[in-house]
């Protein structure tokens, strides 16, 4: 079987905070334009392993290939661009600089690329449209809804057009209908624009909007098959 | 009174229990209470005296009543940027504060049970400090002078005791609004109006200078062959009117820069800067308010300096030897540099406070991909715009002062003091960015990690 | 789900007007999409059965080009009987016992691997699930597709929760088991 190869590729993973061990040998792919649900019980490692794949934290041990790279190899600098070229992250809450407009918000990584402040906020503004939230584009971030903030947030985390986007319990502060909104709209944009999604959550319901799923147990990745 | 020692007992563990930054805002707050008594002391010893006394310290220029009032008024002034730094000292870890406090609010404490703990924590802090420097200065007052009057012994008593009370009572202002709205504060979105602090500040000054005011009437008895009250009362008057003038204009501008920057910013550091400011100009008002008094009182007294120094080196005939006034000056230079070390501090200790306030969504704008340049260019913005056209106008009052003294006294104008101002720009722009460490060690993604 | 009676969902569709049984049959199925779909036969016998009890009655025929059919409609004690069971509460969750846990008592009782057992069965309500959240995120999904997909996704969900919370206790529980 001639498989392709994978976009994203974690192998044996370790990371510890001080002395509480995070990761214990997690492994896991990301194939190009999937959506992959990372799910496990709280303290299983899900976040750390989203920090180590985003290249936010570098593991103790084991490395995380991207496109070809090995992202150990890259400075601190080189990390960051790729962050902000390649990854889109969104976060339960609190990404979005709270003196901002929505719409410089999602306007601020094209500005940090370089593109013109005028030109910038007219892109942000069609995928707040995208988004469903273009009637709130003057409103800061504590001034909406928990649902319009991630609405808002997922679209500054695609607004470059990134290759993979990481969501880390993107839906972990909404009710279940704003849940559902965020979801749809992140998976629709996913699909359409053949953007990978490492999505964490420990709702079933949530990483049912998944391809696959890969489930963590104590720091490393439970095994598909259990055989007794 | 149990109910006090049970609220006493309750403010300890809350302090013992808590953070880092906690223990550094008691640390720093025991030494500008130290500091305030310490300046507040030496000026009640000196004003307790009345008449001509012979002084074994500063050339002689405490023996007379006149040149003593200038020498209080001197004291007391610098209790100005010490209120500033306790204000910032009182910034840091506020955020973690409130959220306790209105937590024992949630938790059933009455507003009143809240606000007394609350001013028991500032008020064991400041009755610290003042403990500390009062031991010191009566030790070093007793080598100095035999017998200290009864008046004396009762004005120290009074300084001693005046800061912690006063410190309790500025913590409990400073609580109004935790007290009124537990929720609002537990689940606190966006920064408030941040004014009561920069209120109680203006209260301070307002003090000091009726204080100072009534120890120039007081003690400085009108010689008729020497310059009486007049010109300190003129001189401070300017000070005062462009010190509070500086306070008001720094939070306009940073309003106004702000409002004109945002829609304008083409780079991501200015915007995030511009937009920082609009939000919340007057925690920027607070933080300069001191600066610019500094300026104004230091431009204005080195023309003074220039031109006095001109004075006494190319008269023949001086009543007293020319060391006499020279001492003067100098201590004056002294008092201001000290004030611009503790007000450049506070600068600092402020600048870093508000990055430890906003450490997650630093943490996340640098996991987002954001580079740290562009956070600290940010940073550094924050400072550098609101200052600008604020330093500009402090430094013109503080010209005023000096080239109008030189006019009136027939003497070229210094115009080099324009340059202070300049300086001064200079040193708010390396205290802020002593806080760049900081920034670095701040966007760590530990902080991502659920609070 | 809970087992519905098919007898009211008959009268229900009639209250709209007459029709006849390949009608009511394309209908049920348009309004309950992921519903088990109606057998031609299980209509007719039911209707049949409404008739004998005086619920509905026959219309008359209706040929329209094609073969005959015979039209019905619902009677007055049929409209009455139909409200009095729209506002009738459906009993909640009157027995407790479910399959699941059936087959891991029973795979502890005969020395088999429940644990084995609750991980497939879990990796089988995932797939439904992934099943059912993409038919009511496709675009254009009307919204009687997504509630009766939400309704399922949240009773698989429950299933779900139940079976992580009995693997983390499998070995109280089969202490339990084998000491009764």
């Amino acid at each position: 079987m001639n498989r392709p190869v994978p976009l994203l590729t974690a192998g044996g993973l370790t990371k510890a905070h001080g002395r509480t061990p995070a990761l214990r040998g997690a492994s896991v792919e990301l194939h190009t334009g999937e959506i992959l649900a990372v799910t496990g019980a709280s303290g299983s490692g899900k976040s750390t392993l989203l920090h180590c794949l985003a290249g936010i934290v570098r593991p103790d041990e084991g490395s995380v290939t991207y496109d070809g790279r090995r992202l150990a190899d890259l400075p601190e600098q080189r990390l960051s661009e790729l962050r902000r070229t390649e990854f889109g992250v969104v976060f339960q809450f609190g990404q979005l600089i709270p003196e901002l407009t929505a719409l410089d918000n999602v306007a601020l990584p094209l500005l940090l690329a370089g593109t013109d402040r005028a030109r910038a906020r007219a892109l942000a503004g069609e995928w707040l449209e995208r988004f469903g939230v273009r009637g709130q584009q003057d409103l800061r971030p504590g001034e909406m809804s928990g649902g319009q903030a991630q609405r808002t947030a997922l679209a500054r985390a695609l607004v470059t057009g990134p290759r993979v986007v990481f969501a880390d319990e993107p839906t972990g502060a909404l009710d279940s209908l704003s849940g559902e909104q965020v979801m749809t709209a992140l998976v629709h944009t996913a699909r359409e624009s053949g953007t990978a999604v490492l999505l964490i959550t420990h709702d079933a319901q949530v990483a049912a909007y998944a391809d696959r799923e890969v489930q963590l147990r104590d720091g490393a990745v439970v095994p598909l098959e259990v055989t007794a | 009174m149990n109910s006090l020692r049970s609220d006493l007992r309750l403010a300890w563990e809350l302090t013992r229990g808590s953070d880092r930054g906690e223990w550094w805002r008691v640390a720093l707050t025991v030494t500008g209470a130290a500091l305030a008594t310490g300046f507040a002391l030496a000026a009640v010893a000196l004003a307790s005296l009345r008449g001509g006394h012979q002084v074994p310290v500063a050339a002689g220029l405490l023996d007379e009543p006149g040149t003593r009032s200038g020498v209080i008024v001197g004291l007391l002034l610098l209790l100005v940027p010490v209120l500033g730094f306790l204000g910032q000292c009182a910034r840091i870890g506020a955020v973690h504060r409130d959220r306790r406090l209105a937590g024992l609010r949630l938790a059933g404490a009455t507003p009143w049970q809240v606000r007394r703990i609350a001013a028991l924590e500032t008020g064991l802090a400041c009755l610290l400090g003042s403990a500390v420097a009062t031991v010191l200065s009566v030790l070093l007052l007793l080598r100095q002078w035999d017998r200290p009057t009864a008046l004396a012994w009762v004005g120290i008593a009074l300084v001693a005791v005046a800061v912690p009370v006063l410190g309790a009572v500025a913590g409990a202002l400073a609580l109004r609004r935790v007290v009124a709205s537990p929720l609002g504060w537990v689940r606190r979105i966006g920064p408030g109006s941040g004014r009561g602090p920069g209120l109680l500040f203006l209260a301070g000054v307002l003090l000091v200078a009726v204080l100072a005011l009534l120890t120039v009437v007081t003690t400085s008895t009108a010689a008729p062959d020497r310059p009486n009250g007049r010109v300190p009362l003129t001189v401070m008057g300017v000070v005062l009117v462009v010190g509070a003038g500086a306070v008001w204009l720094s939070g306009a501008t940073a309003k106004a820069t702000g409002r004109v920057l945002a829609p304008r910013a083409r780079s991501a550091a200015t915007l995030i800067a511009a937009e920082r400011l609009r939000e919340d100009p007057w925690s920027a008002a607070r933080t300069h308010a001191a600066v610019l008094l500094v300026t104004v009182v230091g431009t204005g007294f080195l023309g003074i300096r220039q031109v006095l120094s001109d004075v006494v080196h190319s008269t023949r005939h001086l009543a007293e030897p020319a060391s006499y006034y020279t001492t003067g000056l100098d201590l004056t230079g002294a008092a201001i540099a000290i004030a611009f070390a503790i007000t450049l501090s506070g600068l600092a200790v402020g600048t870093a406070e508000s990055l430890a306030t906003r450490r997650r969504g630093l943490a996340a704008q640098a996991a987002a991909g954001v580079p740290h340049t562009v956070l600290g260019r940010a940073l550094l913005l924050e400072t550098a715009l609101p200052l600008a056209p604020a330093m500009l106008l402090s430094g013109l009052g503080g010209m005023t002062i000096g080239t109008g003294y030189a006019v009136l006294s027939g003497r070229p104008a210094p115009w080099a003091i324009a340059l202070v101002p300049v300086a001064v720009y200079a040193a708010c722009l390396l205290a802020a960015a002593t806080s760049l460490p900081l920034l670095r060690r701040s966007v760590r993604p530990g902080e991502l990690r659920y609070a | 789900m809970i087992a519905m009676s098919t007898r009211h969902l008959l009268l229900g569709l009639l209250a709209t007007g007459p029709s006849h049984g390949y009608d009511l049959k394309r209908r049920h199925d348009e309004r309950f999409p992921q519903a088990r779909p109606l057998a031609y036969g299980q209509v007719y016998t039911t209707l049949q059965r409404l008739v004998r009890d005086g619920l509905a009655e026959i219309e008359g025929t209706d040929s329209d080009g094609g073969p005959e059919r015979t039209m019905y409609r619902a009677t007055e004690e049929g409209a009455r009987e139909l409200s009095r069971w729209a506002g009738e509460i459906a009993p909640p969750a009157p027995f407790v016992a479910n399959e699941i846990f059936a087959k891991v008592v029973v795979a502890i009782l005969s020395g088999g691997d429940p644990a084995g057992y609750l991980s497939a069965q879990r990796a089988a309500h995932m797939e439904r699930m992934r099943e059912l959240t993409a038919l009511k995120a496709a675009k254009g999904a009307d919204l009687a597709t997504v509630l009766s997909a939400d309704y399922a996704l949240n009773h698989l969900d429950a299933d779900l929760r139940w079976m992580s919370t009995t693997a983390a206790r499998l070995t109280t529980l089969t202490a339990e088991v084998d000491a009764a």
